[in-house]
């Protein structure tokens, strides 16, 4: 999987957001609004550009104090949701 | 061909035109300056065939659409339509400082046209101020300021900007400010920009100003004010006033905005500038009846609040 070119994730008043910015993310016209662990699994998915639920699990044990098998499920939670509102593919 | 320039909200930008397209072009006389060395973008405007280009996106509002490509060299480009018809093109640089507007209208050079409502008139007119809307959202987005979708009323000294979809009534609700605020008067219906500022002892102000793009009311103030706030109208079966905070007011800004961010400058500085505004000016949210009660409900909640 990966993020949907145009879609960013930027600070809003002290909040983190996703919002569509580029081309073929205009028509998103929402912003959603991450907490802060929600948001650093967005960056990590940036950065590893192409991302699965393991690659991010993995990460996500590697800074936090969560069993793999936690880890997995809080991640697919999130990539599921993110999925339903169409910003990653 | 002349070189003319002109001054919008403290930052000038030149225009390369017949002296008999300029002189339909009176939105622009009120911003006349002189010349300088370095203008924030430059457009040419061409009568000849425009380049190829291939379609990458559009944007479409009621009679208006913008179609967005590029050129087979890779520049941007922006073809202009209304009632689907193309009415001119616009090339621009890879940095969008230099661009070139092609009209290619059959006969607009050719024949005398002393008709200012023709039809050819009207599409030139519409093809030079889309134009340079653009480029000056684009040159101007790293510089902390925006061209907003809004009328903007002056009251007490300040100026307040009505948002809203089209066709939600920002200029009904403008006219009721005229009638029944007194000492209201409409500086733009349609395209105000705001500049940011930060003060040295680190707070934050903003100002507003009148342009030469005022929708279809011609209302081209060369005027500057302090921002005094935004409204976002909606339209309802009563009158109801509250305010924005954070994420609600940026979201309220950001849709009065121009989505289009052409590369990761552009779009950080619109980010910053409206980040900076949802947090520092004051935005409220009106639900309204078209009525009296409306305009002076909205005054005396955010004029008072100051």
């Amino acid at each position: 999987m990966k993020i949907k070119k145009g879609f960013v994730l930027r600070d809003v008043c002290g909040e983190q957001v996703i919002m569509g910015e580029g081309i073929g993310a205009l028509d998103f016209g929402r912003l959603l609004c991450l907490n802060e662990t929600a948001a650093w699994i967005w960056k990590q998915a940036e950065k590893l550009g192409d991302f699965t639920i393991e690659s991010l699990a993995e990460k996500l044990c590697d800074e936090y104090d969560v069993s793999e098998e936690q880890a997995k499920a809080d991640i697919a939670a999130i990539v599921g949701e993110w999925e339903k509102v169409n910003v990653i593919e | 061909m002349g070189k003319h320039f002109f001054k919008v909200a403290g930052h000038i930008f030149s225009v390369e035109i017949c002296d008999e397209l300029l002189s339909q072009m009176d939105n622009y006389t009120p911003f006349a300056v002189n010349p300088v060395d370095n203008p924030i973008f430059s457009l040419a405007v061409q009568n000849e065939q425009a380049p190829r280009y291939t379609e990458e996106t559009r944007q479409e509002e009621e009679n208006q659409s913008i179609i967005c490509g590029k050129t087979d060299d890779g520049l941007a480009v922006f073809d202009f339509f209304l009632y689907g018809k193309s009415t001119g093109i616009l090339i621009c640089s890879k940095n969008f400082k230099q661009a070139n507007l092609y009209l290619n209208q059959d006969g607009i050079f050719a024949k005398e046209q002393t008709d200012i409502h023709s039809e050819n008139w009207q599409h030139t007119r519409f093809a030079l101020n889309n134009s340079l809307m653009v480029l000056y959202s684009l040159a101007t987005a790293t510089l902390g300021t925006v061209l907003f979708h809004a009328v903007g009323i002056k009251y007490n000294g300040r100026g307040y900007l009505f948002l809203g979809k089209s066709g939600t009534g920002k200029s009904t609700h403008a006219r009721l400010w005229l009638k029944y605020n007194e000492g209201s008067e409409l500086f733009n219906d349609d395209n105000p920009v705001v500049r940011l500022f930060k003060n040295e002892n680190g707070t934050i102000h903003a100002k507003t100003y009148g342009t030469p793009w005022s929708g279809k009311t011609p209302c081209y103030k060369n005027v500057e004010m302090e921002l005094g706030g935004f409204t976002l109208l909606s339209q309802a079966p009563f009158n109801k006033i509250s305010p924005l905070k954070k994420i609600s007011a940026y979201a309220a800004l950001k849709t009065s905005i121009s989505g289009m961010r052409w590369d990761k400058n552009i779009a950080d500085g619109l980010h910053q500038t409206e980040n900076g505004l949802a947090a520092n000016i004051p935005v409220w949210y009106l639900e309204c009846l078209p009525d009296g009660g409306a305009a002076k409900l909205c005054r005396e909640t955010i004029v008072s609040n100051e």
